[in-house]
């Protein structure tokens, strides 16, 4: 039982919205010939893809695959090579503000002296811009997002008090707020327990069902049928691109993954059946 | 004369003004520490010695830090001539090595009577070093002088001695013109505010009394009960100039006329007085008579006394003239 | 000689400096209040940011700063110590410093330790050489360039506390016209720079700022305090609140109080000098937060210690109830009880007795106690918490540990309704009494 998020039009702002992006032709999220090097070591290389619109997309691969680098390279955040990064059809300069990050928890400090309800309230800065104060408008914006993934009765605790899963959710609230249309989440589901793995699914399952686009760097194999709908293997360079029914085959999965085929042949065999067992 | 004799007479003269400069050739190599005492060494030693000093003008000598080529100045002379009561500060480390190699180094200070020597109020047991202000004091260091410098050099003892009482003689007629000209400032006015407290032996000897904010060294710092002790003062006392040092900061100075100001007590600037250093080199308040002979002009100007005219050079080519 | 407050007490000395009596005490206070204030609250980002030393490189480094803006005056044959021009010297330095650890950190290996390290000690060192130049020349008084080391507060004219507040107010009106700007920097600045904030020009008005306390510091309480300024008033505060607002805000008043108290002091006692008290007082603050603060030692401490007692208390109610739940008594026997958990004999005593003091325990009969009615009550309570969170803890094995709070009154505090309900039917229990025991319903040993 979920409260839909309906976006404010904010009568000073109609223009934003008339030609949003939900009704653009273009893909969220363009990449051509992304190549990505540090200290000359190639960390991505020649990535190209497209990611589909209004899908659950996932990016799995091996450690030091590059799949972190690949959505900080599409934000700008590290230096690129070369490349040209497209978003709605524009530069991500021109549609930052519809493109919602959500990075790895390890890179916030969680002792900041700060409240739930004010992290998630970021996600409305950008709609307030410079220099204006935080309203009550903010705060309740933010406390709608929060209540969306199962937090509201936390807004006024500390971030430093919450547990692993609860920060998981702040940031996805914080996502939220931002009423994106392109989400982009770098390992929301890692070392998170079960029950706010299952409420973070559903979150990402309403988006989709509102029409946006999620992008997912996934670490769990396991899971990868029964959360996405389109997969992308990434090591370095993409490996398959596609449906996940279609792309997740033992084949790709030992060209990714390389060497630890026993292991990966038993998880793709499982998908394998599993989806026959789906889709007879 | 013809030419021939003409020509002779020449090198004769040449011989003869090289056997007189001869003697005249300096024989000693002396570093002091402050520029009043290179003064009276090389009043003492004329010719025979070149004096330098490591601290000049507008020095801090509490505060400064010998640099290398000090150091080896120091290592490298025949003798140094310090002042002592803790004045120099920093450089006692580089006179014990001085000293441990084996160099003559003369602290001045340690061979006076320190029962003549003020107390320092801000440190018990030890003695305000600031002696140069009283001129007799000053003047009682020129027999020691007189004494190291014969020791190293017997052959000049005689000149030195001249040097010497040559010398006291001025600095005895400076002593009695400063006695003059202070007694010419109205009594109540006879008090001297400065930056830190360097005329206590001037205050002691010459009548006056003498305060200063920051202390005896320019090491410590005045606090804000201090600096309103003296706002007091001034106004209390209707002191109308108090001076700053070429040394040390105005600061505080400038926060004491503030304060007296914003009482409805108008005190200005006496003029700038030479504490702890001389004036530029070269100029009459480079000298030792002349750094002392300005700072009693300027406090009898500033508290309502008289300057004979001509000051002290003036007066004493009067008296010249007239005996 | 220095004059001793003529005659005055102690007392009498503090009232006048507590009613500003004295022009001086006035712009003292006015100038050191206005730079704690902004110290204050500059110092808070700047910790929160973890850029604390970086501050410490900064104000080192105005020294060569001063020494050259000096010798520039001088050469341009202007007043060489002209305050306004001395401080310009000072912020370009530090800002320069700045720019050379950011350079050094960008293109070599080092990090930030060894680059704030090097940039410090290098233009400190230059600057104390420039002085000693400075010492030689001709040129009119270079006197009381020092002063910017160790600072001249007590000696503030009516202009410096002037320019001082002004300053100070453009300091604290930018950083709360940026608030939010610079709490998401400090925060998670990735995020930000993905949201397309301009991290970099963020970080160099955090910077900048900096310089410019730093600036205000070194006339009052001289640069190698003023680092002491910016970092203790923020760590002060952190001991106290955890809300970002009330960290900025207390760091300031902590800043100007310490500042405001350090002039008293100061303009009481003669031969304090103005600059170290204020810091002295700083710290004072710091130390007394640090153990009675809301998030100080002492407090931790004694939460602790309540706690554990709490639970020791705990655990004999519910060895009492488990006793008689299986016998029929109201008796429990020392020895029963002893034998039900590892605790010695003195330990269970001093247990027992608290919560007789407490009421919840009452002795019979020399080595036989019984549980009083309130004793009952609070005992089924506890029992009942504890069953449900073991099974809680069995059947929720992956999530249990972010939630499980055997402290916790009642589970129903922290766990929802239906979820309650559900463990009740799995222990075979019916809303609110207390169920079996799940070692019970496992095969352990025990009760019907």
């Amino acid at each position: 039982m979920e409260l839909v998020l309906v976006p404010q039009r904010d009568p000073e702002q109609p223009a934003k919205h008339q030609l949003g992006p939900e009704h653009s032709p273009h893909s969220p999220l363009s990449i051509h010939d992304l190549t990505v090097a540090y200290d000359r070591r190639p960390v991505l290389w020649d990535v190209d893809l497209d990611v589909p619109s209004g899908k659950l997309v996932t990016i799995v691969g091996p450690n030091g695959a590059g799949k972190s680098t690949l959505l900080k390279a599409a934000l700008g955040l590290v230096p690129k090579a070369s490349g040209r990064i497209r978003v709605f059809g524009k530069t991500m300069k021109q549609q930052r503000s519809q493109v919602a990050y959500v990075p790895q928890r390890e890179s916030v400090d969680w002792d900041f002296p700060i409240s739930a309800l004010d992290v998630v309230a970021m996600g409305r800065y950008g709609v307030l811009g410079w220099c204006r104060p935080v309203r009550r408008r903010q705060k309740e914006e933010a406390l709608v997002a929060l209540d969306r993934v199962g937090m509201a009765d936390m807004a006024a605790r500390q971030i430093s008090q919450l547990s692993g899963g609860q920060q998981q959710r702040v940031f996805l609230a914080r996502a939220l707020a931002q009423d994106a249309q392109l989400f982009l989440m770098d390992e929301p589901l890692a070392s998170v327990d079960a029950a706010t793995e299952e409420a973070i699914i559903e979150v990402l399952r309403a988006l989709r069902t509102e029409g946006r686009t999620v992008v997912v760097v996934h670490h769990d194999l396991q899971t990868v049928p029964d959360y996405f709908d389109h997969a992308i293997l990434l090591n370095m360079r993409v490996v398959a691109n596609g449906p996940v029914e279609e792309v997740f085959t033992p084949e790709a999965l030992r060209q990714t993954y390389g060497g630890q085929l026993t292991i990966l042949s038993e998880a793709s065999e499982r998908l394998a059946r599993r989806s026959r067992v789906e889709h007879p | 004369m013809t030419p021939l004799n003409r020509f002779l007479a020449c090198i004769l003269a040449l011989f003869t003004s090289q056997l007189v400069m001869a003697g005249g050739e300096p024989v000693l190599k002396i570093v002091t520490t402050t520029g009043m005492i290179k003064d009276v060494v090389q009043q003492v030693a004329g010719d025979r010695a070149t004096v330098t000093c490591i601290m000049g003008e507008g020095v801090d000598p509490h505060l400064y830090q010998p640099t290398s080529a000090d150091v080896r100045k120091v290592l490298g002379a025949d003798m140094v001539f310090a002042n002592g009561l803790k004045l120099e500060g920093r450089m006692t480390e580089v006179f014990e090595k001085s000293r441990s190699m084996g160099n003559e180094v003369v602290v001045i200070t340690d061979r006076i009577d320190k029962s003549t020597c003020l107390e320092s109020p801000d440190y018990p047991g030890e003695h305000d070093p600031h002696v140069w202000h009283d001129v007799t004091m000053w003047a009682s260091g020129i027999p020691i002088i007189v004494e190291e410098l014969s020791r190293i050099d017997p052959e000049g003892a005689e000149i030195y001695k001249e040097n010497g009482e040559a010398y006291a003689d001025r600095l005895n007629a400076l002593h009695g013109y400063i006695t003059w000209v202070i007694g010419t400032i109205p009594r109540e006015q006879r008090v001297l505010i400065t930056a830190h407290d360097a005329f206590g032996y001037f205050g002691r000897i010459y009548g006056i009394e003498v305060l200063g904010v920051q202390g005896i060294t320019t090491e410590s710092e005045a606090g804000i009960s201090d600096i309103n002790s003296m706002v007091d003062f001034i106004v209390d006392r209707k002191i109308s100039a108090v001076f700053i040092e070429s040394s040390v900061s105005e600061r505080n100075v400038q926060a004491l006329i503030e304060g007296a100001s914003s009482r409805g007590h108008e005190v200005k600037v006496g003029g700038m007085l030479y504490s702890d250093s001389m004036g530029a080199p070269g100029t009459w308040e480079g000298t030792y008579e002349g750094m002392i002979e300005h700072n009693v002009n300027l406090m009898a100007t500033s508290l309502g006394g008289t300057v004979p005219e001509g000051g002290f050079r003036g007066a004493r080519t009067r008296a010249a003239e007239g005996s | 000689m220095m004059l001793a407050t003529a005659g005055a007490t102690w007392w009498e000395a503090f009232e006048r400096a507590l009613l500003l009596r004295d022009a001086n005490t006035v712009w003292v206070v006015l100038g050191v209040l206005a730079l704690g204030l902004a110290s204050g609250s500059v110092g808070a980002f700047l910790v929160l940011r973890r850029r604390a030393l970086t501050a410490d490189a900064i104000s080192h480094a105005t020294l060569p700063g001063i020494a050259v803006a000096f010798m520039v005056m001088v050469g341009m044959g202007l007043a060489g110590k002209s305050m306004i021009g001395l401080l310009v010297g000072a912020y370009i330095a530090g800002l320069l410093a700045m720019a050379v650890i950011v350079l050094i950190q960008r293109t070599t290996r080092l990090k930030d330790d060894a680059a704030i390290g090097i940039v410090l000690s290098v233009f400190f060192g230059v600057g104390i050489c420039m002085l000693s130049l400075i010492q030689q020349m001709p040129a009119g008084n270079a006197a009381g360039l020092e002063s910017f080391i160790f600072g001249k507060a007590a000696a503030m004219l009516p202009g410096d506390a002037l320019l001082i507040g002004i300053v100070s107010i453009i300091i604290m009106l930018t950083l709360a016209i940026f608030f939010k700007e610079l709490g998401v920097l400090c925060f998670d600045e990735s995020w930000a720079a993905a949201r397309g904030w301009p991290v970099l020009a963020l970080d160099f008005l955090l910077t900048g700022l900096v310089a410019l306390v730093t600036v205000l510091a070194i006339q009052t309480v001289g640069l190698v305090l003023a680092i002491a300024l910016l970092i203790i008033p923020a760590s002060t505060a952190l001991l106290w609140s955890r809300r970002l607002v009330v960290v900025v805000i207390g760091s300031a008043l902590v800043g100007g109080f310490s500042a405001w108290l350090g002039a008293m002091l100061s303009a009481t006692i003669p031969k304090l000098p103005t600059g170290p008290i204020i810091v002295l007082v700083c710290a004072s603050l710091f130390f007394l937060s640090l153990f009675l603060g809301r998030r100080g030692v002492l407090p931790r401490w004694l939460g602790k210690r309540s706690l554990s007692r709490r639970v020791d208390r705990q655990h004999v109610l519910r060895a009492c109830w488990e006793i008689i739940e299986s016998s029929d008594e109201e008796d429990i026997s020392m020895g029963d009880l002893l034998a039900k958990r590892s605790w010695s004999e003195r330990e269970l005593a001093t247990v027992v007795e608290r919560c007789m003091r407490a009421g919840t325990l009452q002795r019979v009969d020399g080595d036989i106690i019984r549980l009083t009615s309130e004793g009952k009550e609070r005992a089924r309570r506890v029992v009942r918490n504890h069953r449900l969170w073991e099974a809680y803890l069995v059947h929720h094995a992956d999530i249990a540990p972010s939630h499980v709070d055997r402290d916790a009154d009642a589970i129903e505090h922290i766990l929802d309704e239906d979820l309650v309900k559900s463990l009740e039917q799995l222990l075979g229990a019916s809303a609110g009494e207390v169920p079996r025991s799940p070692h019970a319903i496992n095969g352990g040993g025990g009760a019907a």
